[in-house]
């Protein structure tokens, strides 16, 4: 994935690990650029940044210093710095919900207070910078198996995490009349820590540039059995990646490219071209112009035409919504002559057109689970509590089956009078497995029931597991519901079976 | 006098709360991500990583049920994969199951041959079964020289310790903290929690302030590691320091692990809260008879410890440290079981243990350590065979 989860180191602490880097125009103001980064892969719904660490976003002023086979694009020294900070979680007295604060250090200085999670964000007073910290929908989407190039659905359906997010003014803050090809990349370093005869303070935990530049290309899937070299270059420096460990980097470039033109059969890109290639990924920084547009397609232009020498035309970048991983494997499998769709178009949700840009987050289902031992065999348990139509449960009236198999309804008037309808969406009676949809009745949407039956000794075991969205009623209304149900359905059969001793 | 050198990492840990929030937060997404696509790749091995951390560090007795869930899960929906096997390996592994976990092992290998995480949960099998420790060691030796990284530090330092090697253990355990250089306040406290039963429970003569120091760190790095502060209130205990005891423990009763419940009690007992304190230990009782019905070889060891102790039924201590010694022959279980098998008054199983234990760890410079060497070479040469 674009770069999470891209190292042993980042698998204990997730909240250090950087996924994502956006570059664009803003949409709500085009005098304005837009940076963000996210971290965090797969993030709860409850989950804040750490305070161990900075998290910063890095600019410097580029200049094309070669074209074609010679593509190089130079970093100037100086560097406009954002960098977030964030503090231990607050309590409030009676709220279980706890509140994260962070600061934001502008490159002119100005220091930003915010609060986590709070959609509107917070401007300097002079309108000159704006930041957002919290958590979003993942806009990434990976829709391939990289290791064998086979379509999937996206692999980050419906996953959330921690981004910040920062607009400022392009004019103000970047001076584009001195030049307006700018890399961005962003890091997560150590606070500055104390001497002490134990511990080690390494340079950083993680940073990124271009997408993939870890996951699919240093690392590529594709090749078994060669060292893991992600490690040792999330501690690069990123703009200056250490001499002596540059033919390293460079080697397993190559190799990792020109697996990528095989991986269709066919041989696309010439070895001058596939080591222009690499040491233009060697230079990991995300390139975009700010005299031009940026939009879901420029990603990676501002490379690919220097590297063909020719002049760039758009502001290359990276948007939200771009789906940057279809972009490079087409050009890394058959250079762009033809276009390679992954098994999804976009990410969970495209992103928005107004501050913070990133998507509000997706909201983590409900899930309800109880099981029972029962002293009886499958077959006879299954026969009862297996029919659809099944009258078992005590706080049933009565249940009218509408249609058959697999699409059925079943309209459930409960002995307080509820009507509850619901649709059988899978069985499989040799599994003892059957699956069910509400329709109406609960206050719920995306509700989904199972009921799983197992033997287990000399007897058997029934799972019963419901995940659900409350809709228009507290959550923890509808949780005890369904554990009411739950809890009276397997006292009922408890006592109509036994229990399993 | 604190004889360990002080400790003070020279960068930050993620603070306690940050991180557990965000262990919570990730493992309950990772469910939802799992009961929406059970074969969403890495999903299952993400969720048994995360409760695997929960279990001990938060101290979430419901780990073990809902890893059984998972399995369940899997063996509907992809039963006969190496993926699935090596899972339920490590989860049967987690919950003492050896022979069962190493069964699956097996299974995987007649698949082809053994990924590395599945080499590392056989090595990890031995290692708690007592099986081969020399060959254990070797192999720990290697993977820890090759990657110094803390996750094989800290198990060839624990292999020394069984190994009654304490000194080498203290120095492999210190240096796993020199070369940590994540910001996981789970792995740093992890080691300081071990440093800490190093030198409070496993050498001959205990050293109760530096244990005391290690657990109070790693109780700074997390405050919420709820079988450190069982641990520590053990030291307090054993020093009539009965107020700061119970100002630990009642901050973990919420996690439900009856060993909080066992040492408050010997705590209010202490104090002469005697009403307290036996309301306090039939909760621990009906806690561990819980946790023993639905896992009985995950705890048995721990309730033989104690029903040993203040749970006061040395019958059931046999009982259940018989158990523990029948699925791990280590050393440490054979002296549970002997002192056990003594406290119940069965002094001809006692003298087997001792028999076997000698047949079994005799040759080992650990086993001249053990009590059970001073009780063998105590018998008359007649009664030394009776393994």
């Amino acid at each position: 994935m674009s770069d999470h989860v891209d190292g042993p180191r980042q698998i204990g602490e997730p909240a250090t690990d950087l996924t994502d880097l956006f570059a664009f125009t803003s949409p709500e103001n085009p005098a304005h650029t837009v940076l963000a980064a996210n971290v965090f892969p797969s993030a709860g719904v409850t989950a804040m940044f750490s305070n161990a660490v900075n998290h910063s976003i890095v600019v410097r002023r580029m200049t094309v210093a070669g074209t074609g086979e010679d593509a190089k694009f130079k970093p100037s020294d100086k560097e406009y710095r954002f960098s977030f900070r964030f503090d231990v979680l607050e309590h409030a007295n009676g709220d279980s919900k706890p509140v994260q604060r962070g600061t934001c250090t502008c490159p002119d200085g100005q220091m930003l207070p915010f609060v986590v999670n709070d959609e509107k964000g917070v401007s300097t007073a002079d309108g000159v910078f704006r930041v957002f910290a919290g958590l979003r929908s993942d806009p990434f989407n990976l829709a391939w198996a990289p290791a064998v190039l086979k379509k999937l659905p996206n692999l980050l359906q419906h996953d959330n995490v921690l981004a910040i997010v920062v607009e400022f003014d392009t004019r103000r803050v970047l001076s584009p009349s001195e030049g307006s090809l700018f890399g961005v990349i962003a890091e997560i370093t150590p606070l500055p820590g104390r001497a002490s005869p134990i511990g080690v303070n390494p340079p950083r935990y993680d940073w990124v540039g271009r997408p993939e530049q870890t996951n699919m290309r240093l690392n590529n899937p594709g090749i078994q059995g060669t060292d893991d070299l992600r490690d040792l270059w999330n501690q690069q420096t990123p703009f200056a990646i250490a001499e002596e460990l540059k033919p390293v980097f460079h080697q397993k470039l190559v190799e990792s490219l020109s697996n990528w033109d095989l991986r269709d059969g066919k041989a696309d890109w010439s070895s001058g071209a596939l080591h222009a290639a690499a040491n233009v990924y060697l230079d990991d920084f995300l390139l975009f112009d700010v005299s031009k547009p940026t939009s879901d397609t420029s990603f990676f232009e501002i490379e690919k035409s220097t590297l063909r020498g020719k002049p760039y035309a758009t502001g290359g970048g990276r948007t939200v919504d771009a789906n940057v991983v279809d972009i490079m494997i087409t050009w890394m499998v058959n250079d762009d002559k033809e276009f390679m769709q992954g098994g999804a178009t976009g990410a969970t949700k495209p992103g928005l057109k107004v501050f913070p840009y990133e998507a509000s987050p997706n909201t983590e289902l409900q899930t309800v689970a109880d099981n029972v031992d029962l002293a009886a065999s499958p077959d006879q348990v299954w026969a009862l509590i297996g029919q659809f139509g099944g009258m078992w449960h005590p706080l049933i009236a009565s249940v009218r089956l509408t249609g058959n198999g697999v699409g059925q309804l079943r309209t459930i008037e409960t002995i307080d009078g509820k009507q509850i309808i619901e649709r059988l969406e899978a069985e499989d009676n040799s599994q003892r497995l059957y699956r069910y949809t509400n329709v109406s009745g609960l206050g719920v949407v995306d509700y989904t029931g199972t009921f799983d039956l197992k033997p287990k000794g000399s007897g058997s075991s029934v799972e019963w597991r419901v995940q659900f969205l409350a809709d228009n009623q507290a959550t923890l209304v509808v949780r005890t519901i369904v554990a009411t149900l739950m809890k009276t359905g397997f006292e009922a059969l408890t006592k109509r079976f036994g229990a399993l001793k | 006098m604190i004889e360990a050198p002080e400790i003070d990492l020279a960068y930050p840990l993620t603070d306690g709360d940050i991180a557990v929030n965000n262990l919570e937060s990730a493992r309950r997404n990772s469910w939802n991500r799992f009961w929406r696509d059970p074969l969403r790749p890495g999903i299952a091995e993400s969720i048994v990583e995360q409760e695997q951390l929960t279990a001990p560090f938060v101290g979430d007795m419901g780990a073990l049920d809902r890893l059984d869930s998972l399995v369940r899960c899997l063996d509907r929906v992809e039963a006969e994969s190496p993926r699935t096997t090596l899972i339920r390996a490590q989860i049967a592994s987690m919950g003492h199951r050896f022979a069962e976990a190493k069964r699956y092992l097996d299974e995987i290998g007649d698949w082809g041959e053994l990924s590395e995480d599945a080499n590392r949960l056989s090595l990890s099998i031995d290692q708690a079964c007592g099986i081969d420790l020399e060959a254990a060691l070797e192999a720990r030796r290697w993977m820890a020289a090759k990657s110094r990284r803390l996750e094989d530090l800290v198990p060839l330092a624990a292999l020394h310790a069984d190994l009654r090697e304490f000194d080498e253990a203290d120095r492999i355990y210190q240096c796993a903290l020199r070369e940590y250089q994540g910001t996981s306040p789970f792995a740093v406290a992890w080691v300081c929690f071990q440093l800490g039963v190093l030198w409070g429970e496993l050498i001959p003569e205990v050293q109760s302030s530096r244990a005391e120091y290690w657990y109070q760190k790693a109780i700074e790095y997390l405050p919420c590691y709820v079988k450190v502060r069982v641990h520590l209130a053990e030291v307090y205990l054993r020093h009539g320091r009965g107020k700061e005891a119970e100002a630990l423990l009642l901050t973990a009763i919420p996690s439900g692990d009856p060993e909080v419940h066992w040492r408050l009690a010997d705590v209010l007992a202490q104090m002469g809260r005697f009403a307290d304190a036996k309301a306090q230990m039939q909760t621990a009782r009906s806690g561990f008879e819980a946790l023993l019905e639905k896992h009985l070889l995950a705890f048995a060891d721990h309730g033989a410890e104690f029903y040993a102790g203040s749970g006061n039924d040395p019958r059931r201590a046999f009982e259940l440290a018989s158990i523990n010694l029948a699925n791990r022959p280590t050393l440490r279980a054979f002296e549970q079981a002997y002192e056990a098998a003594v406290d119940a008054g069965e002094s001809e199983r006692a003298a087997k243990f001792v028999a076997a234990a000698e047949h079994r760890w005799g040759a080992t410079n650990a086993f001249r350590f053990s009590q059970l060497a001073r009780t063998y070479g105590d018998k008359p040469a007649s009664e030394r065979s009776t393994a």
